[in-house]
């Protein structure tokens, strides 16, 4: 059911456009453009070639479904245009019998991921989201839980190799340092909690929460052979989440946030590294997963319209709060654009196109280990020097001995295995106390790591054993005379 | 509860916490990293060679004063070897400016440095009191920030300096990127967080408080007990930046490393080569001298539309066609007069700024 605010949504939607009987004749074409124009350029292996022919994906496709308003309409669309194959969402041009009527994905699972193990209270939607996907023939729905992502058995599943050694993290100190994990593996149910609580902020929490979820997702086409994962992000949505994350460093990944082509590290899985030959292929192919958002170009009202006016029950999203939970960055930048938009109506859609002129800046530096987003090289100097954390400050009397800071070299540090954003997620502190959704969790000083991520240590095989041979870092504070040989490097010759 | 030692030194008594990292640190120990970081910033970008002649524009709020005290310090320090002078722009505004410039006076007297006060009136025939009384509030920010850039760069001429600083902070620029990526300014968002910016035409620009958070500077000033001005602007009605203001504090209330956080976001990204191929490219104003991307400068534009009685002629569409419409600029026009570069900045050389 549509709530009172979705209804008045709508009105707004019909004031917007004039005349009601107008809109309805038109919106439904006019949706199911947008969603095609953004999908089907995406489609090809080559994106955006020629695709006069037709639509030939190299896989599967992959539906990431959260029971929102945006993934219910996504769900509905994705069954008209290439299931049902309804007339009335098919173009006009090229004839009944064009190639692009007929079907493209010879399979389509919708993936589901139940978050309510990270808070405490909060109702468990899978069976809902069962009876809606049961809706729509030929979907097959495939429902994960959050905690998978600390569960060897669907690591297992997925086909992932099983990590050389069980390595965990402090979160509790800033430098992140890595250990082996000596007791036995935690529960994932219990090492979820763990690790959230661990977490210093409810940003952290909630941009924690759509990292699992995104590569669980991808993992997850990769095992149903699905060569695309959509999601359905409006342009409201995308709007949101580029501020947001632009307010969190990741504007190096502006471009993902968009659009994104993602391969698993190399000897992370055992799912093949090309796609099966194929005989209308002359080359094999690298088996990526490329995640397309289709409604970046609808709005969040026009969801709603197509919601109503199409009967699509939405399961609905609950909140993601806990007792004592101040609002995170994500929950502020929702609340200041829909502000916004109210007084300044483009604000959404400039937004998106501004950040559609955006390329990444700077040399990449690997794939994050967390999120396997691609990593700007040097954003650790580059923290360091913009804010000293850890450099010995001038003494305040010149007879006070130079203090020395040595690096331990029992251990290794995760930072150097993060991209910015991530980095910033596992150590950037709140100002104000902060209440953890689990406070009666036991905190160990090592909280295991999603299995990805171990898994990606284990085969890197650097972090722990590296250290082993680490050098001891000495750092001492210099002299004047030290000072102004280093300053002289850097000034100009007259 | 004993007290706390200092997260750096773990020696003095930590007295303060520092509003970028959360640290709990002492009084000299701020200080160092304050500096240290500015110094940082500097010596990263290259942005000074010795013997350079440097304007800081003084305004006489908390910014531009722990700039000047802060650039007097590393100069000494570092040996930079700069000359350094204070540069203030009275926009002629009763009972905001006045008092302001008189920290500017007292800067002057503290730090030795020659002290230039250029007027909107002697440059323009304009004050904003006059300006305000003629086009009201609204809008009334476009004429000052156009009118200030110019001012700064012609009092900069005036002085014959290499280099303006302007006390720019972090919060100031993360405000800027997040209301260009708002309102699809895309030339803007693509060089607001160069920390310098030069073009053929104008004085070299820096900032390097860029990554000094707002409250350590207030912490600073505090500190070393640094009076300054500070009050807001009495003609400041820019309710968009008002919005994206209250959004950033917010943002740093719910995780203090946002704003640098933001800062990262845009140095990390640029804009598209195929986008850039789009805009405007510059070239100088026909009646000022001016770098402008328009045949007329914005402040010319702006200027004629006082003069005119047509004050929106550059804020609108309409209102510049409307102005067009009525025929030529009479010739006994007031203008702005004629713009040169400093005699040293006359063939600059290409500026390097961080990646």
């Amino acid at each position: 059911m549509l709530s009172t605010a979705s209804l008045s949504n709508i009105r707004i939607v019909s004031y917007c456009l004039a005349h009601i009987q107008f809109l309805r004749n038109c919106f439904f074409p006019l949706t199911t453009h947008k969603f095609r124009r953004a999908l089907e350029p995406n489609v090809n292996p080559k994106p955006d070639g020629p695709r006069k022919t037709a639509l030939k994906p190299a896989g599967n496709l992959l539906v990431g479904f959260s029971g929102g308003l945006g993934s219910s309409v996504l769900v509905d669309l994705v069954h008209r245009c290439y299931v049902s194959l309804d007339k009335s969402t098919m173009p006009t041009e090229g004839g009944r019998d064009h190639p692009r009527h007929e079907r493209v994905w010879k399979k389509i699972t919708v993936c589901y991921i139940e978050v309510c193990d990270v808070f405490p209270g909060m109702t468990d939607k899978t069976e809902a989201v069962a009876n809606l996907v049961s809706r729509y023939d030929e979907l097959e729905l495939v429902a994960l839980r959050i905690r998978d992502a600390f569960d060897p058995s669907w690591w297992e599943r997925v086909r992932g190799k099983p990590a050389f050694s069980e390595i965990g993290v402090s979160l509790a100190d800033q430098a992140l340092f890595m250990e082996s994990l000596s007791h036995f593996r935690q529960d994932p149910l219990a090492a979820l909690h763990t690790y959230f609580s661990s977490l210093p902020t409810p940003t952290a929490v909630h941009t924690s929460i759509q990292t699992l979820t995104r590569v669980l997702l991808l993992y997850t086409a990769l095992h149903t052979g699905s060569s695309h994962l959509i999601l359905g992000t409006s342009l409201t949505s995308l709007a949101v989440s580029l501020i947001s994350g632009v307010a969190q460093g990741s504007g190096f990944n502006v471009r993902e946030e968009m659009l994104e082509e993602w391969s698993p590290d190399p000897g992370v899985t055992e799912v093949p590294e090309l796609w099966p030959e194929d005989g209308k292929r002359a080359q094999k192919l690298k088996r990526t997963v490329r995640i397309v958002r289709p409604l970046r170009d609808i709005g969040m009202k026009e969801c709603a319209a197509w919601a109503w006016w199409s009967h699509i029950p939405v399961v609905g999203k609950e909140k993601w709060l806990w007792p004592g939970a101040k609002p995170g960055i994500g929950t502020l930048t929702k609340d200041f654009i829909l502000g916004l938009e109210q007084d300044y109506p483009s604000t959404v859609s400039t937004i998106v196109r501004t950040c559609a002129k955006l390329q990444p800046k700077g040399e990449v530096d690997g794939k994050c280990i967390l999120c396997g987003r691609p990593s700007q090289r040097g954003v650790q100097e580059w923290k360091a020097r913009i804010s000293i954390r850890s450099q010995p400050p001038p003494p305040p009397s010149a007879q006070r001995p130079l203090p020395i800071v040595e690096e331990s070299p029992d251990h290794a540090s995760l930072t150097p295995y993060l991209c910015y954003p991530c980095h910033t997620t596992l150590t950037s502190r709140s100002a104000r106390p902060v209440s953890s959704p689990w406070p009666n969790t036991t905190q160990p000083s090592v909280v295991s790591l999603p299995m990805w991520t171990e898994a990606r240590l284990s085969t890197t095989n650097k972090a722990l054993a590296e250290s082993n041979d680490e050098e001891v870092v000495r750092q001492r504070k210099l002299e004047q005379g030290e000072m102004k040989g280093i300053v002289d490097q850097f000034l100009l010759e007259d | 509860m004993p007290p706390r030692t200092c997260a750096l030194c773990n020696d003095a008594r930590a007295i303060l916490k520092r509003p970028k990292t959360g640290q709990q640190i002492c009084k000299e120990c701020f200080f160092y990293v304050f500096e240290t970081e500015v110094h940082n910033t500097i010596t990263e970008a290259n942005l000074f060679k010795s013997g350079d002649r440097v304007a800081i524009g003084a305004s006489g709020g908390k910014d531009s004063t722990v700039l000047a005290h802060v650039m007097k310090t590393l100069n000494e320090r570092y040996s930079y070897g700069l000359e350094l002078f204070l540069l203030s722009i009275d926009e002629g505004i009763t009972g905001y400016r006045d008092d302001s410039l008189e920290t500017v006076k007292r800067n002057q007297q503290q730090y030795d440095m020659p002290l230039k006060i250029l007027s909107y009136d002697e440059l323009y025939g304009w004050t904003m009191d006059a300006i305000v009384a003629q086009i009201g509030k609204k809008n009334n920010c476009t004429f000052c920030g156009v009118f200030r850039r110019q001012a700064l760069d012609r009092g900069a001429a005036i002085l014959n300096v290499d280099h303006i600083v302007t006390g720019h902070n972090a919060d100031d620029i993360a405000e800027t990127v997040l209301m260009n990526i708002m309102r699809g300014d895309i030339a803007r968002l693509g060089r607001c967080t160069s920390i310098c910016t030069q073009g053929e035409d104008t004085i070299r620009r820096s900032k390097p408080f860029k990554y000094a958070y707002e409250k350590e500077i207030v912490m600073y000033a505090y500190f070393k007990k640094l009076d300054y001005f500070s009050t807001e602007c009495i003609y400041s009605p820019d309710a968009y930046r008002g919005h994206a203001r209250a959004f950033l504090k917010d943002l740093e209330a719910a995780r203090p490393s946002a704003i640098i956080d933001i800062i990262h976001s845009g140095e990390a990204f640029e804009v598209r080569e195929d986008v850039k191929a789009t805009q405007k490219s510059q070239q100088t104003c026909k009646r000022c001298g001016y770098m402008s991307s328009n045949e007329l400068c914005k402040a010319c534009t702006l200027l004629e539309g006082l003069e005119r009685g047509m004050a929106t002629a550059a804020v609108t569409d309409r209102a510049r066609q409307k102005l067009d419409a009525d025929g030529p600029s009479p010739g006994n026009l007031r203008t702005i007069p004629f713009f040169q570069l400093p005699a040293s900045l006359q063939n600059p050389t290409t500026v390097e700024t961080p990646p």
